[in-house]
């Protein structure tokens, strides 16, 4: 039989907190982090709301250590793997086969976009210290020296999905005995190249976004970094405190429709939910929260409701996208919201979903408006849907 | 270890021609690139709707791998996810990039954008052909015949792969080429050995 994996530490920065306490508050608060651009200059500074994470480079440097010239996202990237670490208290780290699979999607974006505007009036201008850091594995490199890691990192790129896949390919790394702790999860930073790029496809919301809203009009891009420490079964037995949960189901399936569109009847995200069940041993009705991909373009979650609609027939479990108050966090979301899922079942939570009005035509359920507490919560679903197609969801399980 | 790989199949698109295993299946001369791609569509009768709203790199790599495949390759003899795509230009998606970024003046269109990568030509001959093995795509100044015969090798000789298509598919403005290879670890009668001197004739060819 499989050996399980186990969750021991969460850590999470985004537009509503610093860390996971600031997290949880802002939930119960029903605060979203949405506001106006504040880190760069853009044409669409004050019509396209964004969730950024309320402190500047500097701070963030002052905070990690890391020098100027590393991109946010690694700096994101080390404040939210460093406190799921330390959340995790793993006494004899070092002695441990350790690994650290990290996502993103925008890499050194945003410091080569500084670069890019000296260097292109002037070819002889522009500080090539800041472009060192633009591929995307050099945020995690970057990242696993800080942890003190050395067996084993790779970099998982996937779009919206990233951080998800990362996480469930530590689990696998675990299960196959090739390490006995994974960091997983996975970073990203604002950068002028998404803002632009997903308002060329036409799909952020001029206001605060409305995620499985019937006059849902597009998502709010946002930043952040979310890891969950994934643990062996040898080395939960050593921790001090119990761990969080198991991760119990995981699957990626794939649409194979569009670039950027899923498909209409949402075959990916689906093949996805309906795997990772199979995967955890579980039936839908077992299902005690799905934190919904949900992120508020009228195409994914019309095609997200119409898989669950799908799937969990006639019986829905409480749903919510928490990107009604994060925005979506693109790479990082799978990591972000596997750190709220995981913290569902510590603390019986079900998320509000932010700004929901008018239930979808399509779909015969609403999802959950209210901070909920103290629910009995044993299984959360999980879903993160990425450009291409490529679609993922994962279980936690309560031990 | 390497173990022998054949070529059981080349398509050749240039110069407003068509050549398949060294053979002239259509050309339709005097016409411009967007013109010339639409009439090898016609004229194989290919009925795939999807081809319409593909940028010109795609239309170019995915007429080229239907002529490559048709009646050439046995699809029912591989899993999905053994047959593979390793394809190289050198100018990535330029030709569509600077069609978006004329859209820009008006409104960026959607539509255009979402071809601004090189890769998704493989996706189009993926989708097309159901297939789910490994793929990349590289750009290099020129068609660098030992490079893409040791990453096609790699993948079958480490049975990460069992057939491959792999080549050239390049355009910008009205200056295009395509050849694509089927790589297959069995002999077929027109077939020849998979060795990067063999790439280079056809290539040359």
């Amino acid at each position: 039989m499989e050996q399980s994996v186990y969750i021991a530490g969460v850590g999470v920065i985004s537009g509503i907190g610093n860390n996971v306490a600031e997290h949880l508050a802002a939930f119960e608060r029903g605060e979203p982090g949405m506001a106006d651009i504040t880190l760069f200059k853009s044409i669409h500074q004050y019509d396209r709301p964004v969730a950024e994470v309320k402190l500047t480079d500097d701070e963030l440097i002052a905070h990690t250590g890391l020098s100027i010239h590393n991109s946010r996202t690694a700096l994101l990237s080390l404040v939210a793997a460093k406190e799921a670490l330390a959340d995790a208290g793993i006494s004899n780290f070092k002695e441990l086969r350790t690994g650290f699979v990290s996502a993103n999607t925008v890499g050194g974006m945003d410091k080569s976009e500084g670069f890019f505007i000296d260097f292109l009036a002037d070819n002889s201008k522009g500080k090539l210290k800041n472009v060192f850091d633009h591929e995307c594995g050099s945020m995690t490199e970057t990242v696993a020296d800080q942890l003190g890691i050395s067996d084993f990192m790779t970099t998982i790129s996937t779009a919206c999905s990233s951080s998800a896949n990362a996480i469930f390919y530590g689990a696998r790394l675990i299960k196959n005995d090739i390490l006995d702790v994974v960091i997983a999860g996975g970073a990203d930073a604002l950068t002028k190249f998404t803002l632009n790029g997903f308002n060329t496809l036409m799909i952020l919301d001029k206001d605060l976004c409305k995620p499985f809203d019937e006059h849902r009009e597009g998502l709010n891009l946002g930043e952040g970094a979310g890891y969950v420490v994934l643990v062996s079964d040898k080395v939960a037995q050593m921790l001090k405190k119990p761990v969080y949960c198991t991760l119990s189901g995981y699957n990626n399936s794939n649409d194979a429709y569009h670039q950027t569109a899923s498909s209409p009847d949402g075959t990916g995200s689906y093949l996805a939910m309906k795997k990772a069940l199979k995967k955890s041993g579980l039936k839908p009705s077992d299902i005690d929260y799905i934190n919904l991909h949900g992120t508020g373009t009228p195409n994914n979650d019309s095609a997200e409701g119409t898989a669950v609609k799908r799937l969990f027939q006639p019986d829905f479990p409480p749903m919510s996208s928490t990107k009604s108050f994060t925005g979506h966090t693109l790479g990082a979301s799978g990591g972000v919201e596997a750190v709220f899922s995981v913290l569902a079942i510590r603390h019986g939570l079900i998320y509000p979903n932010l700004r929901f009005e008018t239930q979808m035509h399509e779909v015969p359920f609403e999802p959950e408006t209210k901070f909920q507490k103290g629910k009995d919560i044993k299984h959360v679903m999980s879903n993160s849907f990425g450009f291409g197609g490529n679609c993922t969801s994962l279980i936690f399980s309560a031990v | 270890m390497s173990i022998e790989k054949h070529i059981t199949s080349s398509c050749i698109i240039s110069n407003n021609a068509v050549v398949k295993n060294g053979v002239k299946l259509f050309e339709n001369p005097g016409v411009d690139v967007a013109g010339f791609l639409l009439s090898v569509y016609q004229y194989f009768q290919f009925n795939y709707p999807k081809f319409y709203k593909m940028d010109s790199l795609s239309k170019l790599g995915w007429l080229a791998s239907e002529v490559l495949l048709k009646d050439s390759f046995d699809k029912a003899a591989y899993q999905p996810e053994v047959v593979g795509v390793v394809l190289a230009n050198a100018n990535s998606s330029l030709d569509n990039d600077l069609k978006y970024t004329a859209t820009i003046k008006e409104v960026p269109s959607p539509s255009v954008f979402v071809y601004t990568l090189p890769n998704i030509v493989i996706g189009e001959i993926s989708i097309r052909n159901n297939f789910k093995g490994e793929h990349a795509f590289f750009i290099q100044e020129q068609f660098d015949t030992a490079f893409i015969a040791q990453q096609v090798n790699y993948l079958l000789d480490n049975d990460i792969l069992q057939a491959c298509l792999c080549g050239w598919v390049d355009i910008l403005e009205q200056d295009y080429k395509a050849f694509l290879f089927l790589v297959e670890k069995k002999k077929s009668e027109e077939s020849v050995v998979f060795s990067e001197d063999n790439l280079k004739k056809i290539f040359g060819s």
